[in-house]
């Protein structure tokens, strides 16, 4: 009987906290296909109001809505297989070698990353990138990007190259395979499910990057988190295109989170704490 | 004999080599800044300003130390950094508890309370923002319920501190709480077992067996927390920007004002080498508490 009601509680604590965790995404989805004045009434309409297109239309009609949202997807896929790329080999050699020249100021410049406000590496990073002319270039937001999301990738690849058994490296290595053939041909194939996960995960990350475009992307290179804040400064309070922008950049996320909820603790752990 | 060392010749470890692209993109995009803004803390650059471009030795660091924010905007980061520990930790692990106990169904509660997480947290600080609002926001409709008056959420100090811990945590509590459900499944049922035996009861069983168990990931995510509300902006940003007046300004929140709407490039530079000298313990306890976890 007693643990009956145990299960009772914990049922009801867990309604609760599911109740909050999914009430804010519910109401941005229902106030994203609500008519302006079901918007603006007191009590607060949940479910009794004809559905509208309305501010979705008002949204994908915004001057470079859809330049905004390819160059978003352009620079999410860029940087995510780049961080694959030169992230994978890295954590190749973090996972298999102990002690190399350089590995301690490596993992002190990824901690940096991690714990430093970016804010004091994109300041100075602006001033060069005007003075060199790199300002708004999709590029170079790429390559900033990299930069701040590779720790990330390191950190949850180093876990999965740590996975693979040695003893297959050093056959392939008794049959004569180069240091790159046995990265390329053995080890990328075995880590590939955890190479889709880091894929995933850094591509959310830059997804949802604001600081980065906030100062270093101008007209030509804007992001959707930055046209979803640009809401708030132009004083409409017009909350329905709001909504349906932040549903439009939300939506992709939920899907995704779902997909990679199992590295979801290596990930943010930095490698700290394994599942 | 001599084959048999070939081998382990031929098996030496990827070389150093595999790093040289991510040592060239991090000097390139994170170590030449910082260095950089440390040169650039020691001139006089305004954006705003035609005036040559000088050394002026440590002025900018005096004016800092001298400026009130720099002091406000670092207390104001810390108030949020304790309260969101306090609220968010224990929380989270009393949720994980809860989701710990194999019920059925814990793993579909698991997946949809994690979802916060992730989400772009400007969009987020939209939402909040719009439940927030004084007017036609639920959470003053809700409290209207319960016959309060509700408040102006963002309009004055104490709510708007509020208001952002409620925000950051919504997104954090899952990953506490996630961290914590991976800690406690790692710690043997047997213990349980042995300690129900002896006659104890939940409460000591928490206190005295799961929690010294768990102690690594708390620091390790206490750790991670700190980090992230020194990081805080983007949803201080959308909420608040900083607002009413200074009054929700973090530090880095205040390096960007100086530098990006006061023009004041170079006093902003020395603010991030201040914010860099403050954070650096960060560093050192964070690469400890790591390695007590692995």
């Amino acid at each position: 009987m007693k643990i009956k009601l145990d299960k009772v509680i914990s049922y009801f604590v867990l309604t609760i906290a599911l109740l909050f965790s999914m009430f804010p995404i519910f109401w941005t989805i229902s106030t994203s296909i609500k008519a302006r004045v079901d918007t603006f009434t007191l009590p607060p309409k949940f479910f009794n109001f004809t559905p509208t297109w309305k501010n979705y239309q008002l949204l994908f009609q915004l001057d470079g809505f859809w330049k905004i949202y390819a160059n978003t997807i352009m620079i999410t896929l860029a940087t995510t297989a780049l961080c694959l790329l030169i992230g994978s080999l890295a954590a190749y050699c973090l996972a298999r070698v102990e002690k190399f020249r350089g590995r301690s100021t490596l993992e002190i410049l990824m901690i940096i990353v991690r714990a430093l406000p970016g804010i004091v590496i994109i300041l100075p990073l602006y001033n060069l990138s005007t003075y060199f002319g790199l300002y708004d270039r999709a590029w170079a937001l790429i390559l900033i990007y990299t930069g701040f999301n590779i720790p990330f990738a390191i950190w949850l690849m180093t876990n999965f190259f740590e996975q693979v058994p040695i003893e297959i490296e050093d056959a392939a290595r008794v049959d004569g395979a180069s240091n790159l053939q046995l990265f390329t041909r053995v080890l990328i194939p075995l880590v590939t499910p955890g190479l889709v996960a880091t894929g995933v995960f850094v591509a959310l990350l830059s997804w949802n990057e604001f600081l980065i475009p906030v100062i270093m992307a101008g007209e030509n290179s804007k992001t959707m988190p930055i046209l979803v804040s640009s809401f708030i400064s132009n004083r409409t309070l017009d909350w329905g295109p709001m909504a349906a922008a932040a549903t439009v950049a939300l939506l992709p996320i939920i899907i995704f989170t779902l997909a990679i909820q199992k590295w979801l603790v290596v990930g943010l752990s930095g490698g700290a704490v394994k599942e | 004999m001599r084959i048999k060392k070939r081998i382990k010749k031929s098996s030496a470890r990827p070389t150093t080599s595999f790093t040289a692209p991510t040592w060239i993109l991090l000097s390139l995009t994170i170590l030449l800044p910082l260095i950089y803004g440390i040169y650039l803390s020691f001139l006089n650059v305004n954006l705003a300003s035609f005036a040559p471009t000088k050394f002026i030795g440590l002025a900018n660091y005096k004016l800092a130390l001298a400026a009130p924010e720099t002091y406000s905007t670092l207390i104001t980061t810390l108030q949020l950094m304790v309260i969101g520990l306090i609220v968010q930790i224990p929380l989270g692990i009393f949720l994980a508890i809860m989701l710990h106990q194999n019920l059925g169904g814990s793993k579909f509660f698991r997946s949809a309370l994690i979802v916060p997480m992730l989400l772009t947290p400007v969009a987020v600080g939209l939402i909040f923002r719009f439940m927030f609002d004084t007017d036609i926001g639920i959470i003053n409709w809700a409290l209207s319920l319960i016959g309060s008056d509700g408040y102006n959420w963002l309009g004055s100090r104490t709510t708007a501190l509020l208001a952002i811990v409620i925000v950051d945590s919504w997104q954090s509590i899952p990953f506490v709480m996630l961290l914590v459900v991976a800690a406690l499944a790692t710690i043997p049922t047997s213990i349980y077992e042995a300690a129900l035996v002896d006659g104890a009861n939940k409460f000591q069983v928490f206190f005295r067996i799961t929690l010294p168990l768990i102690v690594p990931t708390l620091l390790v995510l206490t750790m991670i927390k700190i980090m992230d509300f020194l990081k805080l902006f983007d949803t201080l940003f959308i909420l608040t920007r900083g607002g009413p007046g200074n009054d929700t300004t973090t530090l880095g929140l205040w390096t960007y004002k100086t530098g990006f709407i006061f023009l004041e490039m170079s006093r902003a530079a020395a603010l991030g080498v201040v914010i860099l000298i403050i954070t650096m313990p960060v560093y050192l306890l964070w690469r400890k508490s790591a390695k007590s976890v692995r």
